[in-house]
């Protein structure tokens, strides 16, 4: 039984540049139960489209064409609903679960208190002993303990917070969920557990499910069909298998082939010669030990990197594994709590103005967010100009200018297009490579780059790490991979540090540590990654929890796993 | 939330207290780098009286004495501090001799209610129509007319208050002119008493009202774009909330705590900012007292009232750090 019907939608934003289509002529029917992907790059139209059928479309967007029926209200078009009607269809027959659940709850109310709202504004007075059962039941099903209904939002991990999205969702079990990318904000081991209950409790109360993503992966373990969208258009719809085995559209394939694999082909390709540095340490850590009160972000760990032949290094972990606080260890932001870092024999906490100022040269950074990265306010160039005259290194203007054109097409971009445009008029993976341009034109010999990639479309993932490949090969820079991918960084690395609870649990060349991984916590990791290959199986939430609670208890867990070495990086661990 | 923890409470009460010591102290300080004697000032004044003034010297001499000024600085500050503490600010010069803190206490009352029933009316207006201004099932009417009744914040109080008694008290006779209460009234608990209070607090509180509510409004504004780009926001639209229930316990929630912090800040400025609106309508109150005093080069006096409006804005801010974190559940005492 069919529950929504998408009839021919297409979807305009007005803007002062003339009218954007963001969805055209799309047509779709969810059968009651089945689980549908949409998967896209950012601006194909897979949230806009799924938003027209909640009539939540941002302003000024609008529906100009076709017809939304859901079933369970006869033949009464969506569309035709006037405010009051449409308030009682959201929650009630269709549910959302948003892609930001770190902020998705309202922060000065308890969690309880946002389950019984909704239940209230569909169904009027409900005595609070009913509402109590209600909710617990909810918190229940998607495996959280009652006791978190008393909790407000910034008491709960992100997972948590997921997990009370997907209650109120289904509290009132309607005929369809919309997921939002659930789970992009999760790490692999948590992203899988909250996939896992969300298919369960959509399982159980029957409802079809829209799956929101760009993961081909998580597409391929989570759903029954998929339609693909590129730029507001249904380029390819079919069974899951269908389309992962047998991919029909040119788009659907490059999108299948861009996804890296753990022992799949590689994406780099290394040159054959390697710009060599200045032998000797260049970055080293002795028994660095970081504590925040009593909780310890990392344990003592002692390494030395040398700066003759570049390499990339990658650390590796779930969030609040301690690998971000070692990447501002590495950049002084956050001195240790016990032992020295220092940077080509100086430690970094302890230099002089001269020194410190050589030291932010030579060691760049490239963050997570590349939004949160430019000052609104000046065009780009502003951005790369600014620490090349800084640092002392400009000759001139023109020598400046051919500097910043010269990064640029080092990262791949146009610099007559890019460079005096604003932050807001260039997209996500343009503005990370330009952090990479930035950098690069400091000519560092460090750089740390942290989630370089996790916020881009994964088209161009591929495309901005092998930027940073380039930098290690062809300009001799070292670089620290920080990231919970640990595709990207079984092709990327030389040399792969898993990092659990502060401490590194298992360490090598990626192709033993991920390839072949020996710490039962390595394992968890890899077989958490939900492949895009309906014979792999994803394993159940249950097995995952069983692995990580297997974890909790064991002493031995805390031994690290050598895994073999690369000449030029020594590790220690412990103190 | 709960319980406030002790040595949270200890440790915001030390605040207070070296707040408002540090503030005394330097409320005893600024005058003394003045190079005005303030027993020349009684001398001159009592000259200016009488016309001239036999054994000056000596008058002086007794003056200082009486004033303690012959005492060495630590001594004269010792007493001070000591006097401060059980709001003793000595005798005022130019109502000499009345006690200052008589004055004060004459002129506080008037003051206090003046301005707490008009900085708390701006608050509510101000905040609610910054969220509506912004709500977008506000009536059109409402998105217009706001702005446009934000020009008045850009009126200086003066002007607006010159503006408000010639439209109702010259013009339309709506309202008094001038004084806090009516000249045939006695003061005392009655309700005609109360009524003429009301009736003569009207325009003084309008103009003060007029004039501020624009910053509580902008400010609003501001927080409430925030708050409606949230995603706690989309979610609430996506559960099907009645827009109202979002508006309040969603959007305004959030955006006005920060609002309540300034709240806190704005109490202690606002005798300030009222001074001028006291003196138009010749209003008894603390702005009015302090605004006689500066002309009056009356020390003690001015010593007292910014005395007391530092105590007042210690205290709000005090009050703040002890309920914020039963409005804000991510604040924990001792955090």
């Amino acid at each position: 039984m069919t529950i929504l019907d998408i009839k021919n939608v297409s979807i305009d934003f007005p803007t002062s540049g003339g009218i954007v289509h963001a969805v055209s002529d799309f047509t779709m029917s969810v059968p009651q139960g089945r689980r549908i992907g949409f998967i896209g790059e950012s601006g194909s139209g897979k949230t806009t489209t799924a938003l027209a059928a909640m009539r939540m479309l941002a302003s000024p967007g609008f529906v100009a064409n076709g017809e939304i029926h859901l079933n369970s209200l006869g033949q009464t078009n969506v569309l035709n609903l006037n405010d009051e009607e449409m308030r009682r269809v959201r929650l009630k027959k269709i549910s959302y679960i948003p892609q930001g659940a770190m902020n998705s709850l309202n922060p000065i109310m308890r969690v309880e208190d946002q389950i019984w709202d909704g239940i209230i504004a569909h169904e009027g007075h409900v005595e609070k002993v009913e509402l109590q059962r209600r909710s617990d039941a909810v918190l229940e099903s998607v495996g959280l303990p009652k006791t978190v209904g008393q909790l407000y939002p910034h008491e709960l991990s992100g997972g948590m917070k997921q997990r009370v999205c997907i209650a109120i969702g289904v509290c009132l079990e309607p005929d369809l969920i919309v997921a939002d990318e659930p789970t992009s904000a999760l790490d692999v081991i948590t992203q899988r557990q909250v996939m896992q209950t969300l298919r369960d409790v959509q399982a159980k109360i029957g409802a079809g499910l829209i799956l929101i993503g760009h993961d081909m992966g998580l597409m391929a373990q989570s759903v029954d069909d998929l339609a693909v969208m590129k730029l507001g258009h249904l380029v390819e719809f079919g069974t899951v298998k269908q389309i992962i085995e047998n991919p029909q559209h040119e788009y659907t394939k490059q999108l299948i082939s861009s996804v890296p694999l753990v022992g799949g082909e590689s994406f780099i390709e290394s040159s054959p010669e390697i710009m060599r540095g200045a032998p000797g340490p260049l970055l080293q850590f002795d028994n660095v030990t970081k504590r925040y009160g009593s909780v310890t972000a990392l344990h003592p760990l002692s390494f030395s990197l040398d700066g003759e032949v570049p390499k990339i290094i990658s650390v590796v972990g779930q969030s609040g594994s301690g690998k971000s606080t070692m990447g501002s260890l590495m950049l002084g932001f956050n001195p240790p709590t016990e032992g020295t870092v220092t940077f080509r024999g100086k430690d970094i906490n302890r230099m002089s103005a001269g020194e410190a100022l050589d030291f932010r040269k030579d060691v760049q950074a490239v963050f997570q967010d590349p939004y949160a990265c430019f000052n609104p306010f000046y065009r780009v160039d502003h951005a790369l100009k600014f620490p090349f005259k800084k640092f002392g290194l400009a000759k001139s203007e023109a020598h400046t200018q051919s500097a910043m054109e010269e990064a640029c097409v080092a990262v791949g971009l146009d610099p007559a297009l890019v460079l005096r445009r604003y932050p807001h008029q260039l997209s996500g993976g343009q503005r990370q490579r330009l952090i990479v341009a930035r950098a690069l034109m400091l000519s560092p010999k460090l750089l740390i780059a942290d989630e370089p990639v996790s916020m881009v479309d994964a088209s161009l993932r591929a495309t901005i790490l092998k930027n940073i490949h380039d930098l290690k090969d062809k300009y001799g820079i070292s670089i620290l991979y920080i990231t919970h991918d640990l595709a990207t960084a079984y092709h990327v690395s030389d040399y792969v540090m898993v990092l659990y609870h502060g401490r590194v649990v298992e360490a090598g060349p990626p192709k033993e540590v991920i390839g072949d991984p020996q710490h039962p916590y390595t394992q968890l990791l890899i077989d958490s990654i939900p492949w895009p290959d309906l014979n792999r199986d994803w394993g159940s939430a249950e097995q995952g929890q069983k692995g990580l609670e297997a974890l909790q208890g064991n002493a031995a867990v805390n031994q690290t796993v050598f895994r073999g070495e690369v000449p030029g990086f020594e590790l220690r661990v412990g103190a | 939330m709960g319980r406030i923890p002790m040595d949270y409470l200890l440790n915001r009460l030390v605040t207070l207290f070296l707040t408002v010591w540090i503030a005394a102290t330097l409320i005893w300080i600024i005058p003394r780098l003045s190079p005005v004697d303030p027993a020349e000032i009684m001398l001159g004044r009592m000259a200016a009286g009488a016309g001239t003034v036999a054994n000056a010297d000596e008058i002086l001499a007794t003056l200082r004495a009486r004033f303690g000024l012959d005492d060495p600085l630590l001594v004269q500050y010792v007493k001070y501090i000591r006097n401060v503490v059980v709001f003793d600010f000595g005798l005022s010069t130019a109502s000499f001799p009345t006690e200052v803190s008589a004055l004060i206490a004459r002129a506080l009352p008037w003051t206090l209610g003046l301005m707490l029933i008009s900085i708390t009316i701006t608050f509510f207006i101000g905040n609610l129509l910054g969220a509506l201004m912004v709500w977008e099932r506000s009536p059109k009417l409402v998105r217009v007319a706001i702005p446009a009744a934000m020009v008045f914040t850009s009126i200086p109080p003066i002007l607006s208050a010159l503006l408000l008694m010639w439209v109702f008290s010259a013009q339309l006779r709506w309202f008094p002119l001038t004084g806090a209460y009516g000249l045939f009234v006695e003061p005392g608990w009655t309700w005609a008493f109360a009524q003429s209070v009301i009736y003569h607090g009207f325009l003084p509180a309008l103009s003060i009202v007029v004039v501020t509510f624009g910053f509580w409004a902008l400010g609003m504004r501001g927080l409430m774009i925030t708050v409606q780009g949230e995603d706690y926001t989309t979610l609430a639209k996506a559960k099907g909330l009645r827009p109202r229930y979002i508006l309040y316990k969603y959007m305004i929630r959030n955006a006005i705590l920060p609002q309540i912090t300034a709240f806190a800040l704005k109490i202690g400025l606002l005798i300030a900012g009222q001074v001028l609106v006291e003196r138009i309508f010749a209003y008894n109150g603390m702005g009015k007292l302090l605004y006689d005093a500066i002309l009056d080069q009356d020390f003690p006096v001015i010593q007292g009232v910014s005395y007391v409006i530092i105590l007042m804005t210690a205290l709000s801010v005090f009050i703040v750090d002890l309920i914020y974190p039963l409005i804000d559940p991510r604040i924990r005492h001792g955090d």
